[in-house]
């Protein structure tokens, strides 16, 4: 399996260099009564996707997230443990594709829109899903990447699936014009190289730096993506 | 204006989370959802919670008249006093 795509434009948040930390000029243009309602993620997300969609507006999108909110979850049911009443507002947005929907109204972006929680594959099944909705015929397709550090609750550390920070990538990718051209490859490989959180440095540093190739390793195959130059 | 109306408008903004509105941005007699303050289904809901909370008074949307109950500030504040009376 060899899979060829061009990424036309991405960004990362918290940017880099981390001085351009302004996250407000990012967020001016959504309304009021939808920005009370993003979390610190929510906003980390809009901050990366507000960079990468000024020109193309209304694009299907592809969300992939290890964890989602899940200290969001977990604050829930420790309150329905405490016999508190959970607020209707949160519970509202405890569902995986939260921050898609909210991010949807706030564009006014009525296309597709996928949600994956990819697990021990990471990154490669939002490049998969968005490779089969450019080959239906979708000019260009947005991934968006984003996770934030698992709740002290969940024992994360030995399972390489969280990291301490926060992050989103978004991507904007096609079959053909200027960008980087990439191709995306499997082999029978296995290892660990952790979960989206833990790949998601390492995918932004492949981006920035001469590197031409990147391995992931998971338990049940490696996904390698090269730069092609031509 | 009365100090319930008041103590009430503190209440939606906070539980509501409108960080850009203050008391004195919410007329008695606005509409609070769709037009007016544009509040939606999701907030009928957290507000009923809160007043649940703050004033041990419950919301029936079977035997109460909802839509009437959060028309405006003045509406609700109608509501509470009756309510208290009530009990």
């Amino acid at each position: 399996m060899q899979l060829d795509f061009i990424i036309t434009q991405w960004a990362v948040w918290p940017p880099l260099p981390p001085e351009q930390n302004s996250p407000n000029q990012w967020l001016a243009n959504v309304p009021p009564m939808l920005k009370r309602r993003l979390t610190p993620l929510a906003k980390t997300v809009f901050c990366a996707v507000s960079q990468c969609i000024d020109t193309h507006r209304i694009v299907p999108m592809v969300f992939n997230s290890s964890h989602g909110e899940l200290a969001k979850s977990l604050a829930m049911m420790e309150m329905l443990e405490a016999g508190e009443e959970i607020s209707p507002t949160a519970f509202s947005l405890s569902v995986h594709n939260a921050i898609a929907g909210l991010f949807s109204m706030a564009w006014k972006n009525k296309l597709q829109c996928t949600v994956l929680s990819p697990g021990e594959e990471g990154m490669a099944p939002a490049f998969i899903e968005g490779l089969g909705l450019l080959q239906e015929g979708a000019e260009r397709v947005l991934l968006v990447f984003y996770d934030e550090p698992l709740p002290a609750f969940y024992p994360s550390s030995p399972y390489r699936l969280s990291s301490d920070t926060s992050c989103a990538l978004a991507l904007m990718i096609a079959k053909s014009g200027s960008g980087q051209a990439l191709t995306l490859s499997s082999s029978a490989l296995t290892g660990n190289d952790g979960e989206q959180p833990v790949q998601l440095p390492a995918f932004t540093r492949f981006l920035t730096e001469p590197q031409t190739r990147l391995t992931f390793c998971t338990p049940r195959r490696s996904w390698i993506w090269e730069k092609r130059f031509e | 204006m009365s100090s319930l109306e008041n103590e009430l408008k503190k209440l939606i903004i906070e539980s509501l989370d409108l960080e850009d509105i203050g008391v004195d941005d919410i007329d008695n007699h606005e509409a609070l959802f769709n037009e007016g303050l544009g509040l939606d289904s999701i907030d009928a809901l957290e507000l009923g919670l809160a007043i649940r909370k703050k004033y041990n008074i419950r919301i029936d949307s079977e035997k109460d008249d909802v839509v009437n109950i959060f028309a405006s500030v003045a509406a609700l504040a109608e509501f509470i006093e009756s309510e208290q009376r009530a009990a």
